[in-house]
Formats: structure tokens, C-alpha cells, sequence
């Protein structure tokens, strides 16, 4: 059976962040949290591998992993409902505070947990995260599994025990490569339409048994996990000014026309 | 111990830090801020804390609890010089923003006491000479030459086969164990789709932090560590990351945040510098790849680029409304867009009087775009279309009517006949050289052609007159 | 005043877009202006008042029974008065909102979802509310047409509805105050439980002093959802009277709008149907059944058909889910929306929803259920791109046939008769021979059924379809206009449900306000009929309308105790 762990990320459902203006301190309307879209699509490639494996008699089992809060459990169940097999959810506070090092070392504790100490054939993220934006789970889970690795993937052909083929955006276009199994794949947002879960679905995720480990329990160095084992430190976070009262641009039509080309220019190919 | 600390002395149960949470990770009891087990130490509380009662308390960085791998002052002390990774395009250029790394690294090397160090990985068989440009008089620059003459210090170069094809894991071991062997201090890369995978595996290899696409570097003036400021939430917040005890402390620069040398301007401070701080002659030294690396991801082929890509994927976009007269003016407004580098959009009446087709519509009806640069010509700024806007970075609206919506939404406002304007636009960037008009016979003509568009002008000066 | 010398301006080529709506029919204006106040509104309507000038007013033209399209004369486009004006928080902890007319639904939502107002020129109770609303669960304004840009003014102009007015009812109930300025510049004010009809006998007082007394109507109106002219009871509420006329009373200037919290958990699902039969079971079946449900709402087997062509064509609704396959027999849809207090609220719905699938023909396996607000806005993308696909497709078959517009029924049966009305939807298009897609509020009986005319016989023989529905559907005790209101498409509609007693009746109300026929011309009444109304109102000279009012009223003779003050 060909086993498929596809990493999911609870973000909060607004990345919208403001500054009060009476106190200048941020505001963060996140309202509730959410699968990362991107993890949302990742799913979603993971399922329809299944289902065409499914239609050439071949099983495939399709697992889920978060580390986060315990109110995570909720977006796996949802998961599940959309056709995921299982769901491991790593949560502990000793996770908490992680760096994308510290997150990325958690994950591919949690993937040996999942896979009982063996690796499984194929890893799906999402190609970044929309609270963090830094897209560097993916490679770095696949430094530390020793996988061979494809970033911002725009769609997957089924793959066999040999291998997958994939296309994949690169600075210079879009390139159709190979790579050999067991493999990690980063997945743009626009891959794939995400499914919704069934009437069916739903009843079966509310029976469905979502797994909680904690640091102990995948066997976790506590020294590389949460806040103690990231490198980096936040030391500052700040609301970006933008030109939120506007510019006027003043002046005859030429002076106008020489303001905004100075504007356009900065970023000009 | 660590986590996020509460002094309940300052804490006022405002609740504040309670909108700022998006988790759920804090809670407010008899007036005074608690945890919850959903706290993720993210650090949104303690910004938004008015009184700074709330703070994140670190483990040591050395010491009981942290990282084995944590470096004291000594084992810091022998990392030096900030590294480069050199990227480049499918004809072998230097892409500009190792470029414009090379003379921030120039810049923060000067302030450190350092040498930039460019890193570069060539084919064992590659073309010394750039296609184009050669001609017989003058040879072409090297990569390595062109690094060197952009600030670089020295150039460690590696030849081999197995970097022709730019494959991340292989760049990426190469260099992980080029720099165990070195020991830099700052390892710097392109934020591009080969950074970003690259400089992750690095990290990870060499068990290090690493920032993704930072905006902004800077170094503590007490510390001498690498201030790195990147955007987060889609732009909406800014941090600034230190990774105070692992080395190499990795970051991957979005492109064109910093001006390369030769943007400064030949005789600017850039190079003077550049020459005034170091002015030992640049070095290249050839270094390997070790042989059990191979790549593991074979390229099957490689897809042209699609032709003419659409509006949703625009990283510019001119915007025409109705404001724009008539049809024969959108000749003008294709100009001006392919003189910017953009695409073009519309707004629904334009589609549906026929002038352009569907796939060019914007608004809730039409596609939603995000591009960094939005320049809207004539569009009075209905809330149908401005919902299809809400992702533009930047929106410069030209409309005649000071009162018109669209100015609602956008930074920068011109209030001004957008037919004069678009066709003024075109004139001054014809005459720069901009983007390369394919014929200037051709820009004149165009010129002549909007400058004869009477109809457009005349009912926006009328409907200027009401004002 | 000077300052209305400068506000109303001669219509030109610059404000073509006003000169139409959604409804894609075009009029006419000489002339046009933007006020941001009521005083504006005031200044503006005197002026033309004395030269007895049409005044069609506009909100954000997003309309389909052309309501706000000129008919000659000015267009008095509100779209500037769009501030939120004050928020109030009474004791019962209900929130109310005033607004100007032209704030956009979507706005006040955004304001309402991220619990921030613009609080400027607020006094200090309305900040005072605006913070109590920040800390309270989140609130909702239920009333939601398909086009969340449409504007408040005129959602109460044409008493607007949407998908959850099934559960929620149409705009009307959540109106709690209004003003209107009148076409001679007076203002009345209204607050619901302030003023009575007494029995069908309606006596106002305007802000100015003058008196309007009304014969209301005689009609019954049909027990089915209904926008088809005024809306008349007995002892009626008189605001109840102002919503839903499309304009023709007064120029509605301030709304007062009554909040709820937002249900704590939103689910939809999407069923997917081999046959429609067995769609309009599943219909029966789910109202009878299902206790939470804010939403049933149908695509026939055409709309999901053009819903797949358009996701093929790519851009705009490229991103639209998937549907499963038309010989994978899903040929219709029925979207069922659930509003609970709990998940255990909605399990338990959704429970009895598979079983009703189970027993109708419907598929529990391959029933979208959208729990999250990403697939809650997939699921609402997905309805509203019907619409916007058939009006592409029509666009499409304008450019070699000018004359073919759309054809949108929007009528509505008791609940009795929705098998059927279906039926003789369906024989009268095979009869005919008519391409048509159907959609819309089945929880309601209430479908649109559009007509796509492949050439201009066609559309004509679709417009006389129509109104054989018309008549067909009065026979069934429904309404011409369920939700869209009648403005100057279903006018004819309405002289079908109504006759032209009642419609004459309608016009002696219409009389009572705006003497002149000034406002909303075109809207409701044939210019004939208001021609003969404006001439007995006004005929004998210059004070002919108040003696038209008093004689009316001392006539009816029928005071009764409680209805003190109708005659007065």
C-alpha cells in the first residue's frame, strides 16, 4: 500500500493585522483558524492520487499531520471528512514558540510515529503558509527525512512504486521532472480545486479517532523542538506604514506622468 | 523556564491581547492576563500589550535546556565573512539580485569588518563568453568577473557537471559542506524559487536558522548579529528574526529590495567604499564537489513559458474604464501597458460594449487580481469593480473627477484627463528607452493617434467643469 | 439655494451608465444629480417639484425589473448618501443601524463582520453601541439577495429578498424606521408600531404638517413570497406600505435596520439529483422535515450544464468546485443551508437530510457539505456564477442579435403547488421549443426561470410565455414578482394578477403621495392610468389633492375605537 502523509497547517482565517491607532499596538483580526489553504490544495493532490490508484486497483492510504494547538484536532477531523485515512496531531507545549528548524524536526518525528518508525512514500505540503509565508517546511523536511524534493508543484501524475513525475514552477518556467520515491512535494495553491467533504464524510469523521502525541510521545529531542530548539528569535514585529492617507499627485500632466513612471519604475523588469 | 510571561503588577485586563491572539492562547481572569493552552509563543500579545506587561522569556541560548548545538562566544568567534550564493538565469548571467546582494553584503561586510565571499556554481563545460554580447574586442565577463566587479572580495568557484543543472539538493549539499569546511558567519541567497529551496536544505544540513525572503538586513551595532526583516501574513506585519548562537545565520532577500552597484551609480559611495574599506585585489579560488553526491530529480523537459499570461498572474496590470473615451484609445492603453511591462484589464462596461473580450475583465464579475503595481486609467471605481482590486499592492488611479471612488482605494491619486495622461506616459517612456518600443515610429504614431481622441477628452472636461 | 444650481446637471455622454441596471433595459434623463444629504434630497426635490419634472431614483442599479432606469426627466442616484449614520443597543440587547440609502449591503456586512464601524460624526450613544457590539457575538443582517452590492435604499425600495429569506423573510420585518422625502421636498418619517392603517384606512401626518389620507387597497394579497405591488393588510403597519413600492412613493433617505447575532454554526450542503422529480420530493421532504433550515434554494439540469461550460472556459470560474458529472447523474442540485445554535444542531439535520436522499434518489456520498467558510464561500460563488454565466451567455448571443434580451421569471406559488408549477413550466418550454435554465428559491416555490432566446422570434414567444405564467400562476394563488419587485418589466404582470381595479386603487395611494406622478414613473402603473389618477387628484386646481384626501375620508365613514385620528 502506498502510504501518503500530506502536513497541514492551522492559520488564522484573516491574515489581516492593523495597528490600533490609539495605543500603536497590533491588532490582529484573525477570526477563526483554518487549514492553510495551500495544505488545503496539498489534501486535495493526495486524495485524487488515491482515488486514481483506486480506480487501477491499487490502495493508498492518505494520513494527515498538524503540530499545534489541541483545537487543531477539529481541522483534521475535517480532513478526514474530505477523505483522509488518518490524522496525527502533535501538540504539547513544548512545541510551542517553534522556528521553521524546530517545526520541521517535529513533523518528521511525528511522520515516524505515523509510519511506525518506516518513512512513507510520498510527503504533500502546501508550498508555504499564509500566516508565515516562508515555504521552507517542505525542504527542510525533506534535508531531514533524506528525500528527494520538488517545490511549488502545479500537478502530480500517478505515481508508481518507481517514482512520480511532476511538473513544477522554477525561476525559468514550468519543468516536468521525475524523482524517485520516497519524495517530498511543496503544492501552489492553485494545483488543484479543493474538494468538499460528503454528507457521508462528515458522519464518518465525527466516529473518527484523531491521534494527540505529545514531544514523549514521537520520541522528540526536547532541546530541538518549540522555543528552546529554534535557532531564530523574533526580536521585533512591527505593522508595515503604508501610504494609507494617500499621495496626491500634484502638478501639470508631464510632472504627473514623471511621478508615476519614477513610482513604476522601481520594481521595472 | 520559558514561555510567555505575564507581570501582573502592569497588566490591566484590557483585553487587548486577547484580540491579538489568534488562537485562542490567551485569556483575561479578574483582570489579569493568563495563557491558555493554546498559546503558540507566537508573539502577537506582546506587541499589542499597551502597558508591556506581557513578554516572551527565552530559554539561554547556551546552557541548560537549549540546543547542544548553541555556540559560545568562542565557537562564534570562528565564523567569519558574509557568503553570497551566487544565482543565474538559463543563459548563465548573474541574476541582478545576487547583484544587489553582492553590494548589500559590500555594505554590511564594510560595517563588520568582513570580505564578501561569492559563491558560485558553474557547469564543467560551460561557455565563458554570454550569448549576445560578445563581440571581438571585448570578451564577455565571466560570472566571476562580473561578481568580483560588483564588490566581492573573492569568488569561490565550483566547476562540475552536476551544478549545470542548478538541482537544489546537489547545490545545496555542496554548499552545506563548503561551509562546515569555511565557516562563514552569513550566508546570503536570492529569495527566487532556487533560494528558496536551496537555502532551507542548507539550513538544515548545517542545523541553523534561516530567514525567508527578508526585505530588510541590517546589523545590531552591539552585537554585530544580522538583523533580518521579512513580511509575514501576507504583507500585513512586519519581524525583524536574529539567530543569535548557530552559524551560519541564513537568509534568502526578496529580489530588487536592494540597488546592485551598478543602480548606485559608477562614482557613487557604493563603490568608493567598496574600494575604501578593502582594497586587496579580488581572488578566485576553485573549490569541489564531492563525488558521492548526485542529483536525484531528473528533468524530463522544460515548458515554454505560456504566451501572453493572464491578468490574475500579472505582477502589473493598466486597468482602462470607461474614462478612456473611446475604443480607438485602447491602442494607447495597450501601449502604455507594454511599455510598463504590464497586462491589460478593463472594467465590465468595456466588455460589454464590445471593445475588449471577457478575459480582461476585473471585478467581482471578471477576475480578481493581485499585482504589485495597479495602474487605473479612467475607472470611476464602482464597488463591483474595486472587489476584484482588493489585492493590489499599490493602486495609482487617473481619473478627472477628484470625487470619483476609485481614489478611495488608491495610494496614489492623479486627477487629470487619463487620455492626456496615458498619452504623455507613453511619450516619456518612449523617450527614456524604457522597455524598448519595437519601432519609434510606431510610439509617434500612437502619440498622434491619442493626441486625436477628442471625444474622451471633451465629456471629461465637461464633467470637470461641474467642480 | 444656489447649492442645487450646481447639484443637478444635465445628463451626458459621461453618465450613460446611469441611464440603466441589471436588468440591461435603458431609458432616458435630461438630467442627473448625486446628493450626499437628506437636506440635499429636500432642495433638490422642490426644485424639480415646481416644474412637475419625473424623478426616477437610483441606488447601485443592481436591480432586474428596472426599477431605477430613467423614464425620462432627472435619476436622483443616491449612491453617495452611502455613511452609516449611528448604531443602538435597546434593552432587549438588540442592535439596530441607521444608514444613509446608498450603503452597500456588502459594506454593512464587512462592517458587521469585522464588528468596526466608521465612526465618524457618531454621537456618543452610537459610539457607546458600537463598542457593546464589538464585545457581543457577532451580528448579521439576514436579508441577502444574490447581489451583495445592491444598496439598502433600494433593497427597501423593492422589498428585497435572497436565499435566506426563507427563513428570515424578505427586508420588510427587519425595517424598523424610515424617512422619506416626498416629491414636493416634505419628509415623513415612519417607525414601525407608531402608525396603523385602520382597516384599510391610512392617515399620515408629514413632517411639514400635511396631511395624507389613504383608501389602501381592497385586494388579498396571495399566501405565497410576494413583491407585486403594494403591500396591503388590514390594519397594517404604514411603514409596511413604503417597502416594496419601487419609489413611487417618496425618495426613502434614512433606514433604521434592525440586527440579530449571526447563527453560531453555517453548514450547507449541495445534493445532486438524477431527476428533477425527485428534487422537488427532496424539496417537500426537507421543509417538513428539517428544523434549521435558513436556505433551499435549485439548479436545473441547463443551469449546471452552463455552469460546467463556463468552468471550462476558464478565467473567472475556473476556480468554481467541481461538479460531478452529468452521466454520473448528477443533473440537478438542491442547496440546503443550515442556521444552528450547535454542531449537534446540524449533525442531526444533516442526518435527516441523508435520509431524505436515501428515500428521493439523492446521493449522501456525493453531497457537498461546506463547513468552513472557504467552502461556504465556494458554495456561494457557485450559485451566484448561474446567473452570471446565463447573462455571459446571452451577451454572447446579443452581439448577432441586438434585440434578444434575457427573460427572468421570478413567481411564486403556495407551497401546494410547486410540483405543479414545474409541470407547466416544463410542458410550455417543450411546447415551445425554448432554451431554459431554472434556478433559484424552490424552498419558496419561488424559481427564476430564465428563457435564452436563440433569436428574436424566440424571445418574443418567451415574453408571451410569460404571461401566460402570469395568469396561470395568479390561478394558483401566486405572484407575478415573488422577490424582484414589479418596477417597469412586470408591469403588465401585475395588471395580470391584480386587475385593473386594484391597480387603479394602487394609484389613488400613489396619488395621496407624489399628486404629480413625479416619482418612479414607469415603475408599477402604465402612464395612462396615472395620467387619468394625476387628473382627478389635481384637476380642480391647485388644492384638489387635499380635498381628494379629505373627501376620500369622510366618506369611508367607518370610525372605529383604536382608530382615533384617521379622520381628524
Amino acid at each position: 500500500m502506498m502510504h501518503i502523509v500530506v502536513c497541514v497547517k492551522a492559520v488564522p482565517g484573516s491574515t489581516e493585522v492593523r495597528m490600533d491607532p490609539v495605543t500603536h499596538t497590533i491588532i490582529r483580526d484573525g477570526g477563526a483558524a483554518v487549514v492553510n489553504p495551500f495544505d488545503a490544495t496539498a489534501l486535495e493532490v493526495a486524495l485524487r492520487i488515491k482515488d486514481a490508484r483506486a480506480n487501477m486497483g491499487r490502495p493508498t492510504r492518505v494520513s494527515t499531520l498538524s503540530m499545534g494547538i489541541p483545537a487543531t484536532e477539529s481541522l483534521l477531523r475535517d480532513c478526514i471528512a474530505r477523505g483522509a485515512d488518518d490524522a496525527l496531531l502533535l501538540s504539547d507545549r513544548a512545541f510551542a514558540g517553534a522556528d521553521t528548524l524546530a517545526t520541521s524536526y517535529a513533523l518528521s518525528c511525528g511522520m515516524h510515529a505515523l509510519c511506525d518508525g518506516t518513512a512513507p512514500d510520498l510527503v504533500l505540503c502546501g508550498k508555504m503558509a499564509v500566516d508565515g509565508d516562508t515555504a521552507q517546511i517542505g525542504p527542510e523536511l525533506a534535508g531531514l527525512l533524506d528525500m528527494a524534493c520538488a517545490t511549488d508543484v502545479r500537478s502530480v501524475e500517478v505515481p508508481s512504486p518507481g517514482g512520480v513525475v511532476v511538473r513544477r514552477a522554477t525561476d525559468q518556467g514550468i519543468e516536468r521532472v521525475e524523482l524517485p520515491l520516497p519524495a517530498v512535494l511543496t503544492i501552489a495553491k492553485d494545483a488543484v480545486q479543493p474538494r468538499m467533504p460528503s454528507i457521508a464524510g462528515v458522519f464518518a469523521a465525527r466516529d473518527a479517532e484523531v491521534r494527540v502525541l505529545g514531544a514523549h510521545g514521537v520520541g522528540a529531542d526536547s532541546a530541538r523542538i518549540g522555543l528552546a530548539g529554534s535557532p531564530t528569535q523574533v526580536v521585533r514585529s512591527f505593522v508595515p506604514e503604508r501610504e494609507a492617507a494617500g499621495e496626491d499627485v500634484l502638478g501639470d500632466v508631464a510632472a504627473q506622468a514623471a511621478r508615476v513612471r519614477e513610482l513604476m519604475g522601481g520594481a521595472c523588469a | 523556564m520559558s514561555g510567555l510571561v505575564i507581570d501582573a503588577e502592569r497588566c490591566i485586563g484590557c483585553k487587548r491581547c486577547i484580540r491579538a491572539c489568534a488562537f485562542g492562547g490567551i485569556e483575561v481572569r479578574d483582570r489579569l492576563a493568563h495563557p491558555t493552552e493554546a498559546c503558540t509563543l507566537c508573539g502577537s500579545c506582546v506587541d499589542a500589550c499597551p502597558v508591556g506587561a506581557l513578554a516572551i522569556e527565552r530559554p539561554e541560548v547556551t546552557g541548560n535546556g537549549a540546543r547542544e548545538d548553541a555556540l559560545g562566544a568562542e565557537g562564534l568567534s570562528a565564523y567569519r565573512d558574509i557568503w553570497v550564493v551566487a544565482q543565474r538565469d538559463a543563459f548563465g548571467r548573474v541574476l541582478p539580485v545576487t547583484l544587489e546582494l553582492v553590494a548589500k553584503a559590500r555594505e554590511l561586510a564594510c560595517e563588520r569588518g568582513c570580505d564578501v565571499v561569492a559563491v558560485l556554481a558553474e557547469g564543467a563545460s560551460e561557455p565563458v563568453a554570454t550569448p549576445g554580447l560578445s563581440s571581438a574586442l571585448q570578451p564577455a565577463p565571466t560570472p566571476a568577473d562580473t561578481l568580483l566587479a560588483a564588490g566581492a572580495d573573492a569568488v569561490l568557484r565550483c566547476r562540475d557537471e552536476r551544478l549545470a543543472a542548478q538541482d537544489p539538493e546537489v547545490m545545496a549539499a555542496w554548499l552545506a559542506a563548503l561551509a562546515r569546511e569555511r565557516l562563514p558567519e552569513v550566508v546570503l541567497m536570492g529569495a527566487t524559487a532556487l533560494g528558496r529551496e536551496v537555502a532551507p536544505r542548507v539550513a538544515v544540513r548545517l542545523q541553523t536558522g534561516l530567514t525567508a525572503d527578508c526585505t530588510e538586513l541590517a546589523l545590531d551595532p552591539a552585537t554585530g548579529l544580522l538583523q533580518q526583516t521579512r513580511p509575514a501574513f501576507g504583507g500585513n506585519l512586519m519581524a525583524t528574526i536574529e539567530c543569535p548562537a548557530h552559524r551560519p545565520q541564513m537568509a534568502t532577500v526578496r529580489p530588487g529590495v536592494f540597488a546592485g552597484l551598478a543602480q548606485q551609480g559608477a562614482s557613487s559611495a557604493g563603490s568608493a567604499s567598496a574600494a575604501g574599506c578593502n582594497a586587496r585585489e579580488g581572488m578566485i579560488e576553485d573549490v569541489m564537489l564531492a563525488f558521492d553526491i548526485v542529483p536525484r530529480v531528473r528533468v524530463i523537459e522544460r515548458e515554454k513559458a505560456a504566451a501572453g499570461s493572464s491578468i490574475t498572474q500579472a505582477k502589473r496590470l493598466v486597468v482602462v474604464g470607461r474614462g478612456i473615451g473611446g475604443k480607438k484609445n485602447l491602442a494607447l492603453a495597450e501601449r502604455l501597458a507594454e511599455l510598463l511591462g504590464a497586462e491589460l484589464g478593463c472594467t465590465r462596461p468595456l466588455v460589454e460594449a464590445g471593445w475588449l473580450d471577457y478575459a480582461h475583465q476585473v471585478g467581482q464579475t471578471g477576475a480578481s487580481v493581485a499585482p504589485e503595481f495597479l495602474l487605473s486609467l479612467g475607472v470611476s471605481g464602482a464597488i463591483q469593480h474595486v472587489a476584484g482590486i482588493g489585492g493590489a499592492q499599490t493602486i495609482i488611479a487617473v481619473n478627472d473627477d477628484p470625487a470619483a471612488p476609485i481614489f478611495g482605494v488608491a495610494q496614489y491619486r492623479v486627477v487629470a484627463d487619463c487620455v492626456a495622461f496615458a498619452c504623455e506616459l507613453v511619450r516619456q517612456l518612449g523617450r527614456k528607452g524604457w522597455g524598448r518600443p519595437r519601432s519609434g515610429g510606431r510610439v509617434q504614431a500612437q502619440d498622434r493617434q491619442a493626441g486625436l481622441a477628442p471625444a474622451g477628452r471633451a465629456s471629461l472636461t465637461l464633467a470637470a467643469g461641474r467642480l | 439655494m444656489g447649492v442645487t444650481q450646481v447639484q443637478i446637471e444635465a445628463c451626458g455622454s459621461e453618465h450613460e451608465d446611469y441611464l440603466h441596471d441589471e436588468s440591461r433595459s435603458t431609458g432616458f434623463a435630461e438630467s442627473i444629480s448625486f446628493p450626499q444629504s437628506e437636506d440635499e434630497v429636500r432642495a433638490i426635490l422642490r426644485e424639480l417639484h415646481e416644474r412637475r419634472i419625473p424623478v426616477t431614483v437610483q441606488g447601485a442599479r443592481t436591480g432586474l425589473a428596472a426599477g431605477a432606469v430613467p423614464h425620462g426627466g432627472h435619476v436622483l442616484n443616491l449612491s453617495r448618501m452611502n455613511r452609516v449614520l449611528g448604531l443602538a443597543h435597546d434593552d432587549a440587547g438588540t442592535f439596530s443601524v441607521r444608514v444613509q440609502p446608498g450603503v452597500v449591503l456588502s459594506e454593512l456586512r464587512k462592517y458587521l463582520s469585522a464588528k468596526r464601524f466608521p465612526l465618524n460624526g457618531w454621537d456618543e450613544s452610537s459610539k457607546a453601541a458600537a463598542q457593546a457590539l464589538a464585545e457581543a457575538p457577532e451580528q448579521m443582517f439576514p436579508t441577502d439577495p444574490t447581489e451583495s452590492t445592491a444598496c439598502l435604499g433600494g433593497m427597501a425600495a423593492c422589498n428585497a429578498s435572497g436565499a435566506r429569506s426563507y427563513r428570515y423573510g424578505p427586508m420588510r420585518p427587519h425595517v424598523q424606521a424610515l424617512r422619506m422625502v416626498l416629491a414636493d421636498g416634505d419628509v415623513l418619517a415612519l417607525r414601525r408600531g407608531a402608525v396603523s392603517a385602520c382597516g384599510r384606512k391610512l392617515a399620515l401626518t408629514t413632517e411639514g404638517g400635511r396631511r395624507i389620507v389613504a383608501d389602501l387597497p381592497t385586494y388579498t394579497m396571495p399566501h405565497a413570497k410576494n413583491a407585486s405591488g403594494y403591500y396591503i393588510e388590514d390594519d397594517m403597519d404604514a411603514i409596511d406600505l413604503v417597502i416594496g413600492s419601487d419609489g413611487t412613493l417618496g425618495v426613502i433617505t434614512e433606514l433604521e435596520l434592525a440586527l440579530m447575532p449571526a447563527p453560531a454554526v453555517i453548514w450547507a450542503a449541495s445534493c445532486f439529483f438524477t431527476d428533477e422529480q425527485a428534487a422537488l420530493d427532496a424539496t417537500v421532504s426537507v421543509r417538513a422535515g428539517l428544523s434549521h433550515v435558513a436556505a433551499l434554494e435549485y439548479f436545473d439540469p441547463a443551469a449546471l450544464d452552463i455552469l460546467r461550460r463556463a468552468k471550462a472556459s476558464g478565467t473567472a470560474f475556473a476556480s468554481l468546485p467541481d461538479l460531478p458529472a452529468e452521466h454520473d447523474g448528477a443533473l440537478c442540485c438542491l442547496y440546503v443551508e443550515l442556521h444552528c445554535a450547535d454542531e449537534d444542531q446540524a449533525m442531526a439535520d444533516l442526518g435527516l437530510l441523508a435520509e431524505i436522499l436515501g428515500k428521493t434518489g439523492g446521493d449522501a456520498q456525493r453531497a457537498w457539505v461546506a463547513r468552513t467558510a472557504v467552502d461556504r464561500e465556494a458554495l456561494t460563488f457557485f450559485r451566484h456564477a448561474v446567473p452570471e454565466s446565463v447573462n455571459m451567455l446571452i451577451d454572447e448571443r446579443r452581439r448577432t442579435d441586438a434585440s434578444i434580451t434575457k427573460l427572468g421569471s421570478d413567481m411564486s406559488v403556495p407551497n401546494e403547488r410547486l410540483h405543479d408549477v414545474v409541470a407547466l413550466y416544463r410542458a410550455t418550454l417543450a411546447k415551445e421549443g425554448l432554451q431554459a435554465a431554472a434556478w433559484g428559491h424552490i424552498g419558496d416555490n419561488h424559481l427564476h426561470v430564465n428563457v435564452l432566446p436563440r433569436s428574436h422570434d424566440e424571445f418574443l414567444r418567451g415574453k408571451r410565455l410569460f404571461e401566460r405564467w402570469a395568469h396561470e400562476v395568479t390561478a394558483m394563488g401566486g405572484a407575478v414578482s415573488a422577490e424582484h419587485g414589479v418596477g417597469k418589466l412586470k408591469r403588465d404582470f401585475l395588471a395580470i394578477m391584480y386587475g385593473d381595479e386594484h391597480l387603479r386603487e394602487m394609484a389613488r395611494v400613489k396619488g395621496a403621495f407624489d399628486p404629480y406622478g413625479q416619482l418612479g414613473r414607469g415603475n408599477l402603473f402604465p402612464e395612462e392610468l396615472l395620467a387619468a389618477t394625476e387628473e382627478a387628484s389635481t384637476g380642480a386646481g391647485p388644492d384638489a389633492a387635499a380635498d381628494f384626501a379629505a373627501g376620500t375620508s369622510g366618506a369611508a365613514g367607518f370610525e372605529r375605537p383604536g382608530c382615533e385620528g384617521v379622520s381628524a
